[in-house]
């Protein structure tokens, strides 16, 4: 199964979920740096050790918005 | 789930350095005391300050127009008034000067909107098209950032605001520093402080940056949790050059030695410090034999540019009036400019030429 994840203003990435995954480990297989974004998880802002689980979705707030 | 380390609720942010880990009423605790304390250590607002809110319509200065509003309420002397410069960029600034219209009748402040086209004349895009026909060697960013400046200090003073807020946050103000190390820039080195200036100049309105030790991510938290955050917008003539490395550079170092950012903001505070005993950075301030404006120059940037771009004409008469050390700045740049005119021409002929050549 997979994790879905949307970054806003980019594209929407599909990662294979293991069991025990955390939002970090989402982050490292798609290859972005956790001060880079804010991670949002069916609404509510999570931090980086938040359990994943199978069919997730999680939204990537870039930090980056020019002022 | 990650829990809290104050009160067990679910965590939104865990601070690297500490290991603490903080709920959303924690975190904008924390992050209210995180400013609260730069306020008070560098001094940045009196008891009675009518303080001017830069705002760009982005989440940053929103939220610092959020934050200093409700900070206010325990001020009794504070007035607030966000000020927006609209450099007049289609497609981008129509959207963010609605979106400043609508958070500031919803906090109920006051604001001012300053437009590139009434204060100049023309907006950032004619000055762009304006520039590229004369050949002039700028890039619009450059524009921008001068006769942004210019308008803000400009607008804060008639106003009657003492001070001038931004929303440049901690990762903004070591990207600086990094890029003018890179370019051995110490004078703008010298002026990152959280409170710029010190001009000793009538017409300079201080500027002061309450987020100065606050980092990108967490105003962003703030940005998302007050509901500032409604897209990534981004000004269309933002290239990201070196501004973008440097920027990835700091967070990959923070990712493998969390606090890396913070210790190289200490050194530049060490490094402003050792600045100001050189004397450097607190260089002497003119005034602008144009404008009036405050001016590291006999003439001020703003003035220049407008020479430059044809938008502003100077009578021989006046010119023959000015001061010789602004005359001589004039004259210079007027020269270079013609002496860029005529290579451009023959550049011109030549390629036309080729490209008759090259026909037959
Ligand atoms: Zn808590
Ligand atoms: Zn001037």
């Amino acid at each position: 199964m997979v994790i879905r994840v949307r970054i806003l203003g980019g594209p929407t990435r599909e990662v294979g979920y293991r069991e025990g995954m955390k939002v970090i480990d989402v982050l490292r297989s798609i290859g972005v740096m956790s001060s880079e974004y804010v991670v949002v998880k069916n609404g509510r802002i999570v931090a980086e050790d938040e359990p994943i689980e199978d069919g997730d979705e999680l939204v990537l707030y870039p930090v980056v918005s020019g002022g | 789930m990650a829990k809290c380390s104050l009160c067990g609720r679910p965590a939104i942010y865990i601070s690297r350095i500490s290991g603490v880990a903080l709920c959303e009423k924690h975190f904008l605790e924390y992050f209210d005391r995180k400013v609260r304390r730069t306020i008070r250590k560098y001094k940045l607002f009196k008891p009675k300050d009518h303080i001017a809110v830069a705002v760009s319509g982005g989440k940053d200065s929103l939220s610092l127009l959020h934050y200093l509003h409700k900070l206010s309420r325990r001020v009794p002397g504070w007035k607030i008034t966000a000020l927006l410069v609209d450099e007049g960029i289609r497609g981008y600034r129509e959207y963010t000067v609605k979106r400043l219209e609508k958070v500031a009748s919803e906090l109920g402040v006051d604001y001012v909107v300053v437009r590139f086209k009434d204060e100049l004349g023309f907006t950032l895009d004619k000055i762009v098209k304006i520039a590229l026909e004369r050949g002039l060697p700028y890039k619009p960013c450059t524009f921008c950032g001068v006769f942004r400046r210019y308008l803000l200090n400009k607008k804060a003073r008639e106003i009657g605001a003492a001070v001038i807020a931004t929303g440049h946050n901690l990762d903004d103000i070591i990207q600086t520093y990094m890029m003018n190390i890179i370019d051995n820039d110490w004078t703008k080195i010298a002026r990152l402080g959280p409170v710029s200036g010190p001009a000793h100049h009538p017409r300079f309105v201080r500027k002061v940056k309450p987020f100065y030790e606050v980092l990108e991510k967490e105003t962003t938290i703030y940005a998302i949790l007050n509901g500032f955050y409604e897209g990534f917008e981004e000004c269309p003539y933002a290239r990201f050059g070196v501004r973008w490395t440097v920027r990835k550079m700091l967070n990959q170092l923070e990712e493998q030695y969390p606090g890396v950012k913070y210790s190289i903001l200490q050194s530049l505070l060490t490094a402003i410090d050792m600045l100001n005993k050189l004397g450097i950075g607190e260089g002497e301030v003119e005034t602008c034999a144009i404008c009036g404006e405050p001016s590291a120059h006999p003439v001020c940037r703003a003035c220049m540019l407008k020479i430059e771009l044809g938008i502003l004409e100077l009578s021989p008469e006046k010119l023959a009036q000015l001061p010789p050390s602004a005359r001589k700045m004039i004259e210079s740049s007027l020269k270079l400019y013609e002496r860029r005119n005529a290579q451009n021409k023959q550049t011109n002929k030549t390629s036309r030429g080729v490209d008759e050549a090259a026909s037959f």
